[in-house]
């Protein structure tokens, strides 16, 4: 297949299919990326095999976009192959970069998810006991399914990854751009995050920021919100302030607290650990009383930090 | 950052250190980590040749890092840090690993508090390698001073100050200056005129052109840093409503005294209901009238005098007020001086005789018949009336405590010492300079023994009784070597601002403002026009809580970075 | 061999440093389990710390500040008593017991105070057995 053309694949591992979604949202662009790119590989919207993978020669693709965690033996399989396969390997999105809301999962142990998933949900047909396994023998043949994981990994905890292109999904123009940059070569040092800012989304958000002192903490529908003044300034959580800008301030500018998607700051070890020290620090109380009653106002505070990056934090899962 | 060339030095200190921790071994080990180029060991690491030890190797091996493992850093960091900079390396590329008190001293087990000794030694190492060199910068000292007070310490520190052609601002909140003092008659033990003690400084005060003085003012906001203050004086005005100025200062000099103990608080001394049952600064103005009289106009035949009235006591202060005990042997010494028939008794708890002359002074006074009756501490002698049977006004009743006895004694005057406490308005002027307060509400020195006029607040002096009760020497000294203090420090006409601050990384910050309300030294800025928050180096006080707080990790501790932290985190548990 | 636990303690310069000096200059004798990171002010230990330690191999943490109205820098120990119970809402999350963590205030003069607060520690902390998240980060990578 001797062409000049860009040699591309794109994959989903455990992933919703919106990264997918926004590369076909880059609009009147993927037609330039068609015609400038082999799609040699993209199973939401091309026909093709894992074998067709496996024959490619080594660093035959240019750029490789996976999507999604690695939650099972699939997942990981197809991201080492890509790896093998491609010069360049992007992780495109919250969930390859950091775990991403499939992430959450590892608060729940294996076998409770694949309990609550075929036996004790009431929309699973009642008697039920079958779990998939992995290999199950019939007719004295065996079935192979790809194997379940204890726990959720992103996507550079099971290969090197060259550059993370964070967000969920990410902003499309972002998305072009980093395309456009590989076009023309002009990437930065590997192991870059690309496609987003090295400022916090506030930079961006063109709510008003004063000094901030908190007594309260509010849900968006309890309060009348005041459209032009900072959400976090209005009890109302917002991950902005330790989050990367780079998707268009989507979330305030919809009147909804950013919810972290973008991930960690340049330099901050843990999303999740840092907004907590932010958070707690401006609570307006010196009374340990008052201070727990304010903090009660806050729901599943690990939801929150890390809705986007539960793999990527320094304790990773839960140990219960 | 060039390739750490790092040195350790662990040391012995005498047996100190080795008798519980295998020092070699902890050497051994160090030697054994990369980068570690020498690991040496030494009886006395901050002796002479300890410190000529580490110079050479940093010469020798061309060392850029140094690590000892001793004692505190707390006891000896300013000294290794010195042998790193004579060695001709930046004194911030050096880190201490505490084995001494927070190993050897605290430990019986050899083993143990061995391997201990090496987490913490490789901790150093681990968090060495990322020190950075830092430098001090500096800024202008303004050598106006801001003296707060107008009693002894703030007439004297102005003086000090003034005559060495500085310009001082005296504020004073009263219509008069003199405080506490000009309510005083004789001074103990010498009995000097307080009027004399004072008038001297007033008049050298009313001459001095530097000094200005601003009676009825107050202190309402004081902002800036060491050298660079902005002063906001209110001056005087109806309702509190005065004028205000500012005033560009570079030190302050927080002068504002004591009130005394309200003896009402004690029911059963009778203070306000007993008419001759009076304090000491009511006493004092009898004196200052030449009168000793009672109510009715008698001469008392029967003082007694109280002691600890407020001091020394667990319902009301724990402290002693130090210049009470004098101040009543001089009343015992002016009732006899003045009625040599008058039957002094004195009842205390301990007779506190420490100043200068003081003792001896006990000793005279004791001499001219004074009745001594001690009293338990926490207890109280009670006084009532007397019947009208009795030839005196009323009945005091104490359980004697060297005789064991319960003893009753007449009383036409009852002189209550009343002892110092801490203004009640001390907690506002802390806020405003920003210095703190111990337990008693009493300003805290940097340092109670080692610096004790200086505060945590660099340009912020204490001096005399806001500190601590005290005597008129001990005030003055305080004033003056608070003076000398400032007075060193304008000399150098700048002031050298210490390398380990916090420093925002305008290229990383978003500006979203959580860090500007966590500074208590108001040291962060926010430029509304570049839409970024920045550090004022020099008032910053290296704490690291907006540090911590920034979500953006835009914030750089200098010395205590997140990098510097997680290596010793990693270190300790290697 | 019986368990000794690993204990990093986080000790303000200014107050706590200073009381387990003093702790030190008075003899006073505790377990050697704890190994001490001074910082200025307890207002300076970020929760990622105490995170990145017990993800190292850490059994317990122990932050030390000043006594409430008494911090060096007036109200540094705030700030570290605001993000103290968010972090123990959140290790319990993580399904890490809260005894494995722990804020104390530790005057400059309680040196009799930290080996108190030390021993009583290390023997919770013993009692709760090894946390090993470090060997359970570790066995992850290799049994997926």
């Amino acid at each position: 297949m001797a062409t000049n053309k860009l040699q591309v694949a794109i994959y989903w591992g455990a992933a919703c299919g919106g990264c997918d979604v926004a590369v076909l949202d880059t609009n009147e662009f993927i037609l330039d990326l068609a015609a400038a790119a082999d799609i040699r590989f993209w199973p939401i919207a091309v026909d093709g095999k894992y074998s067709d993978v496996e024959a490619m020669a080594d660093g035959e693709l240019d750029l490789a976009l996976f999507n999604g965690a690695v939650r099972n033996s699939e997942n990981e399989h197809v991201a080492k192959l890509l790896r093998k396969k491609s010069k360049v390997l992007v992780a495109l999105g919250s969930c390859a970069h950091m775990g991403g809301i499939p992430g959450l999962a590892n608060l729940a142990t294996k076998e409770e998810i694949l309990l609550t998933a075929y036996l004790a949900n009431p929309s699973v047909e009642p008697g039920n006991q079958t779990i998939p396994q992995a290999r199950t023998a019939i007719d004295g043949m065996t079935l192979e399914i790809p194997y379940f994981f204890k726990r959720v990994f992103r996507l550079a905890d099971v290969v090197d990854v060259d550059y993370f292109l964070p967000g969920c999904p990410p902003a499309p123009v972002q998305i072009r751009n980093v395309l456009l940059a590989v076009v023309k070569g002009e990437l930065p040092p590997r192991g870059s995050v690309v496609g987003a800012s090295d400022r916090a989304l506030c930079d961006d958000c063109p709510r008003t920021k004063s000094e901030k002192k908190l007594k309260a903490f509010h849900r968006p529908y309890e309060i009348v919100q005041d459209p032009t003044r900072c959400l976090l300034e209005q009890g109302i959580l917002c991950m902005g302030p330790a989050t990367r800008s780079g998707c268009g301030v989507r979330c305030p500018n919809s009147n909804q607290g950013c919810r972290g998607c973008y991930g960690p700051l340049p330099g901050v070890t843990d999303q999740g650990a840092k907004f907590l020290s932010a958070l707690a620090s401006i609570i307006d109380s010196k009374d340990p009383k008052e201070i727990d009653e304010i903090l009660a106002g806050l729901p599943d505070f690990i939801g929150l930090a890390y809705r986007f990056g539960l793999p990527a934090s320094t304790l990773q899962r839960s140990y219960r | 950052m060039e390739k750490p060339r790092i040195g350790v030095f662990v040391c012995n200190c005498g047996t100190n250190i080795s008798h519980i921790v295998d020092t070699e071994a902890v050497r051994a080990h160090a030697q054994a980590q990369p980068d570690v180029v020498v690991a040496t060991s030494y009886r006395y690491m901050c002796s002479t040749p300890g410190q000529e030890t580490i110079v050479k190797a940093i010469q020798e091996h061309q060392l850029n890092r140094v690590v000892v493992a001793a004692c505190s850093p707390r006891m000896h960091e300013k000294t290794f840090r010195g042998a790193c900079r004579h060695g001709g390396i930046n004194p911030f590329l050096f880190e201490m690993a505490n084995i001494r008190e927070q190993c050897s001293w605290v430990h019986q087990d050899r083993l143990a508090a061995t391997e201990k000794a090496k987490s913490l030694t490789t901790a150093a190492i681990h968090r060495v390698r990322h020190h950075r060199p830092l430098n001090s910068l500096s800024a202008e000292m303004c050598p106006t001073t801001l003296v707060l007070g107008g009693g002894i310490a703030g007439l004297t520190a102005a003086l000090e100050l003034a005559d060495s052609s500085n310009d001082v601002v005296l504020v004073e909140r009263t219509d008069a200056l003199g405080g506490n003092l000009a309510r005083v008659d004789l001074t103990a033990p010498h009995l000097d005129s307080a009027r004399d003690l004072l008038t001297e400084k007033l008049t050298r005060i009313a001459s001095n052109p530097r000094v200005t003085v601003l009676l009825r003012s107050e202190l309402v906001a004081l902002s800036g840093f060491v050298g660079n203050f902005t002063a906001t004086i209110r001056g005087p005005g109806g309702n509190g409503a005065g004028p205000e100025r500012q005033v560009r200062v570079g030190n302050v000099v927080v002068a504002t005294g004591y009130q005394e103990f309200d003896a009402g608080r004690i029911t059963h001394y009778g203070h306000g209901k007993l008419p001759n049952v009076v304090t000491s600064f009511e006493f004092e103005q009898m004196l200052r009238a030449g009168r000793i009289e009672t109510r009715d106009g008698r001469l008392p035949q029967y003082a007694a005098i109280i002691h600890c009235v407020g001091s020394r006591n667990r319902e009301f202060h724990p402290y002693c007020s130090r210049v009470c005990c004098m101040t009543a042997l001089k009343y015992a010494h002016e009732l006899k001086s003045a009625n040599p028939a008058c039957y002094v008794s004195d009842i205390y708890i301990d007779m506190h005789a420490f100043g200068k002359g003081c003792e001896e002074f006990y000793k005279a006074t004791s001499e001219v018949k004074t009745l001594f009756l001690m009293f338990e501490k926490n207890e109280h002698p009670v006084i009532r009336r007397a019947g009208p049977g009795e030839d005196c006004d009323m009945l005091i009743e104490v359980n004697e405590r060297l005789s064991g006895e319960r003893i009753e004694i007449p009383a036409d005057l009852v002189i209550l010492m009343v002892g110092v406490e801490a203004r009640s308005d001390a907690a506002e002027v802390a806020r405003l300079v920003n210095i703190s307060q111990d337990r008693e509400g009493w300003f805290m020195e940097s340092h109670p023994k080692l610096d004790p006029v200086a505060t945590t607040t660099d340009g912020i002096y204490i001096a005399g009784t806001c500190a601590a009760p005290k005597d008129i020497p001990d005030s003055v000294a305080q004033a003056r070597a608070a003076a000398a203090r400032i007075l060193a420090r304008i000399s150098k006409g700048r002031i050298e601002i210490d390398g380990v601050f916090a420093e925002v990384d305008e290229d990383r910050c978003s500006g979203c403002r959580i860090c500007n309300e966590l500074c208590p030294y108001s040291a962060i800025e926010f430029d509304e026009g570049k839409r970024r928050s920045h550090v004022i180096p020099a008032a910053c006080k290296a704490c690291g809580a907006c540090v911590a707080a920034c979500p953006s990790g835009a914030i750089t501790g200098h010395h205590f970075t997140a990098e510097q932290i997680h290596a010793q985190i990693d270190g300790v548990l290697a | 061999m019986s368990f000794e636990p690993k204990i990093v303690g986080f000790l303000c310069n200014w107050c706590s440093y200073t009381g387990a000096d003093l702790a030190g200059t008075s003899r006073i004798q505790y377990p050697p389990n704890i190994n001490i990171i001074r910082v200025m002010c307890s207002a300076r230990v970020e929760p990622d710390f105490v995170l990145r330690a017990l993800a190292g191999g850490a059994d317990g943490v122990l932050i030390c500040g000043c006594h409430p109205g008494d911090c060096h820098y007036s109200e540094g120990n705030y700030k570290a008593m605001r993000r103290y119970p968010l972090l123990k809402t959140l290790l319990k999350e993580y399904g890490v017991d809260n005894d494995r963590v722990r804020l104390e205030w530790v005057s400059a003069s309680e040196g009799q105070r930290f080996a108190d607060i030390v021993t009583d520690m290390t023997e919770r902390v013993r009692a709760l057995g090894p946390l090993r998240l470090k060997t359970d980060l570790q066995t992850d990578r290799v049994e997926r």
